[in-house]
């Protein structure tokens, strides 16, 4: 039986199994396969799509396509697959820093699906994060699979999620670094080795359906002095795109939650007022790569104000989309927000100093893309190498510098959480390896259970208790109730001391009218870092554990030291 | 010999709970192999792993059991290994001591001069006389050629010697308490301050009983002790 059982799967293997990191290589190269295929699937689906509803644009109804995809992929996500809309990267991150990279095997299609109708019906959004949620959850249920322990699964997480960004870019080094600089935030060759293949893989798989193509292919600029300097000006104004984008996200979110009614109705709403501003003006429709190579390549001539009205209208269409519950990102808004605020600079330079020589305006969309990228998603990195991947330009490294860590600096000091982590930070969920927060999230009450208590009841005479004291290796008693064993209270050494040396109170006195009945007390599936908390205000050193009114123990902070010391090592020294 | 560890004899010797150990297999910070249902580690690894990170690791489990298991021994066996000394002769604390030490078989103590210096010493910093003619000296630290087992040697007085005690009575017994460490010393002093504090047992020792009449009652003192659980 065992025979076959290894034999059915090959992966099981001692040849694989004989070292663990050529085990991880080769899962890395499948799933960044399969998280690539995912990628090559939505963005082709979304094409499809697109085109198919391309001739229904010109109608006046066409304002409710939008409408209808948003309320198709509503209810798809909220009735047939039973999961929260957005965009899906949070919830990936989530998982890495606190369930070890554990994924639903149904969020590996639930996004795609939803996203292709939100997008593809004209909804102003972005596929890769859906892609990379798809890529994530394929990399962890394959992990588990192999029955890979958390630190590797994590890791084939990464890769599922490098994979996708790679295959939908055609850019392995952006997946490597987005996977490594935002999902699983922490560089270590452990790390690296199979993402950086995961993203070879993805991105075979794309050029093998799709061709190797650089999305947006541009000629060389000639970058000159006067254009680093405008650089900085470019990067504060996207810094302000950034932070405006931000806050109307916000604000529309914040709106359509408060409105009562069902989900699907608000996003159908969301989805008519996206299709309205796309009769007027098209550019803010679907996912909008198509404008930036127009953008890039000179070939888009309105005006200056136009392209301002642009900006601003594509900036709500995203908020709209995403904010009133359609399903899709915010990595492709943003690069068309980006060129947009890109080619609005470079108009407005172009107005007050008409007599310089400046490089054409294809590059300042590109630099504007780099500088949305950065101050969104707070990785500088991944803004950088995705620029110059994408548009297969290395002579632009220099400005794209500036613009990406001045933009990510100038937004971190408003707004200090990116916008993939914000709701996990403001729940204090997420968990960088390495960090204080993680150990004591790691760490768990049971484990630091101290037992050797002895406890006391309530109707024993302080005579009776001086023998117990004798007996402890403690300072704090438990007082439990005689029949039921109920936790009473406590009762310190500390608090007693100046009377237990008096003898004539050894009869006279019940334990009961010594015992300091309001003690902060914790339960076993407590926080730690809440216990902590409660221990420093009160400036305790130790603190009662009570289950089912039962007391079972106590943390005490020196042990707490000693246990967090070990956890910081073994999780630090790897 | 390989030997393999178990979850719970991993955490044993890194003194860590044992579901710390297994959160760690499970998030693969600890290279425990699974074999059959459970998960085992070779030792050699395992001190490897440990040293790596800087954690204290116990070779085996048997040192620190040893250790625990010390508890000292009790007055009756001191008392029959350090033997009861009748008549001792002298005017002053110096030379009961002296006649004392010389009468102290020479299988127990060699050295008795340094024994004799160190319970002076010791003497003259404050009485040793804890009150109902009872003197206990003891030098200050462990005599040096005190090292398996701790003895007590009691010795009855001709007549009654002023000890300079705290209650000022004259002493006519006194047990020279020779332990090996300080915790036993305290052991064993806690345990014959029970007993000397019994009216009775003062009674009983003023009649210089026979050595064997006097282990049965300290036998006796030491159960009471034992039921009791204090010391």
């Amino acid at each position: 039986m065992s025979i076959f059982k290894s034999w059915r799967n090959p992966f099981k293997w001692n040849f694989f199994r004989s070292d663990d990191r050529l085990l991880l290589i080769l899962i890395a190269v499948i799933v960044g396969s399969c998280s690539g295929l995912a990628a090559v699937a939505l963005n082709r689906s979304i094409l499809i799509l697109f085109d198919w509803l391309h001739p229904f644009r010109h109608y006046w109804w066409a304002f409710i396509l939008p409408a209808i995809g948003a309320a198709l992929s509503s209810i798809f996500l909220e009735k047939i697959v039973n999961e929260g809309a957005g965009h899906g990267v949070p919830e990936v991150v989530y998982s890495v820093s606190s369930y070890g990279g554990l994924l639903r095997f149904r969020s590996s299609f639930s996004r795609i699906i939803s996203s292709c109708l939100t997008i593809g019906s004209g909804g102003s959004a972005g596929p890769e994060a859906p892609v990379v949620m798809s890529g994530a959850a394929i990399g962890a249920n394959i992990a588990s699979f192999f029955s890979l322990n958390d630190r590797q699964r994590i890791i084939i997480v990464g890769c599922g999620a490098a994979g996708a960004i790679s295959s939908i870019f055609n850019a392995p080094i952006s997946g490597l670094v987005f996977s490594i600089e935002v999902i699983l935030g922490e560089w270590k060759a452990s790390n690296i080795v199979p993402i950086a293949i995961a993203s070879v893989a993805g991105t075979e798989i794309s050029r093998f359906l799709q061709g190797n193509s650089i999305a947006f292919a541009h000629h060389n600029f000639d970058i000159t002095f006067f254009d680093i300097g405008a650089s900085f000006g470019l990067a504060i104004f996207t810094a302000v795109v950034t932070i405006f984008l931000t806050r109307s996200l916000k604000t529309v979110r914040g709106i359509s939650e408060k409105i009562q009614i069902p989900l699907w109705v608000r996003a159908a709403a969301g989805g008519c007022a996206v299709g309205i501003i796309g009769m007027f003006l098209p550019v803010v429709l679907g996912e909008g790569y198509h404008f930036i190579g127009s953008m890039i390549n000179e070939n888009f001539t309105q005006g200056l104000l136009v392209v301002a009205i642009a900006l601003f209208a594509k900036i709500f269409a995203t908020s709209l989309t995403l904010g009133s519950g359609g399903s899709g990102g915010i990595f492709a808004p943003c690069l068309v927000i980006g060129s947009l605020a890109g080619l609005t600079y470079y108009r407005a330079l172009a107005i007050i100093y008409p007599s310089l020589s400046w490089v054409n305006e294809g590059c300042y969309a590109l630099l504007g893309m780099a500088g949305l990228i950065s101050g969104m998603l707070q990785a500088p990195l991944t803004g950088i190498f995705l620029i110059v991947e994408i548009t297969g330009g290395y002579n632009v490294i220099l400005p794209l510098l500036i613009v990406s860590s001045v933009s990510t600096t100038l937004c971190h000091y408003i707004e200090p959480a990116s916008f993939y982590l914000k709701a996990l930070v403001a729940k204090g969920q997420l968990l960088r390896p390495g960090t204080d927060a993680r150990v004591l999230s790691d760490l768990s009450v049971p484990e630091l259970l101290e037992r050797d208590c002895l406890t006391v009841n309530q109707n024993m005479r302080l005579g009776e208790f001086i023998h117990i004291i004798k007996k402890s290796r403690r300072n704090i008693f438990p007082v439990e109730d005689e029949k039921t064993g109920r936790f009473l209270g406590l009762i310190h050494l500390d608090s007693i001391r100046s009377y237990i040396f008096n003898s004539d109170m050894y009869n006279a006195v019940f334990l009961w009218q010594i015992m300091d009945t309001d003690v902060d007390k914790v339960y076993p599936d407590d926080d730690l870092s809440e216990i902590l908390n409660i221990m420093d205000r009160k400036h305790l050193f130790s603190i009662p554990v009570v289950a089912n009114n039962k007391f079972i123990g106590i943390i005490s902070k020196a042990t707490l030291l000693d246990q967090y010391r070990k956890e910081l090592m073994v999780q630090t020294l790897d | 010999m390989t030997m393999e560890l178990t979850i719970h004899e991993v955490a044993n010797r890194l003194n860590l709970p044992w579901n710390t150990i297994e959160r760690w297999v499970r998030q693969g910070r600890i290279p425990m192999q699974k074999s059959g249902n459970i998960y085992i580690m070779r030792e050699a690894v395992m001190k490897k792993w440990a040293e790596a990170h800087n954690l204290s690791f116990f070779l085996s489990k048997k040192e620190i059991d040893q250790e625990k298991n010390l508890q000292p021994e009790n007055l009756l066996p001191a008392m029959q290994r350090g033997s009861v000394l009748y008549g001792i002769n002298g005017q002053t604390v110096e030379k009961v001591l002296k006649d004392a030490i010389d009468k102290i078989p020479d299988l127990l103590i060699k050295n008795k001069k340094e024994l004799l210096a160190t319970l002076i010493e010791r003497e003259s910093l404050a009485s040793t006389g804890i009150g109902n003619g009872v003197a206990i000296p003891h030098p200050r630290t462990p005599l040096s050629e005190m090292h398996k087992n701790s003895a007590i040697i009691t010795c009855f007085f001709e007549k009654p010697v002023d000890f300079g005690s705290i209650d000022n009575k004259p002493v006519f017994i006194m047990f020279i308490l020779l332990s090996i460490s300080v915790k036993t010393h305290l052991h064993l002093l806690s345990r014959l301050s029970f007993c000397v504090r019994n009216k009775l047992f003062i009674e009983f020792l003023k009649t210089s009983p026979a050595h064997d009449l006097f282990y049965a009652k300290i036998a006796d003192y030491e159960k009471e002790i034992d039921q009791i659980g204090d010391f």
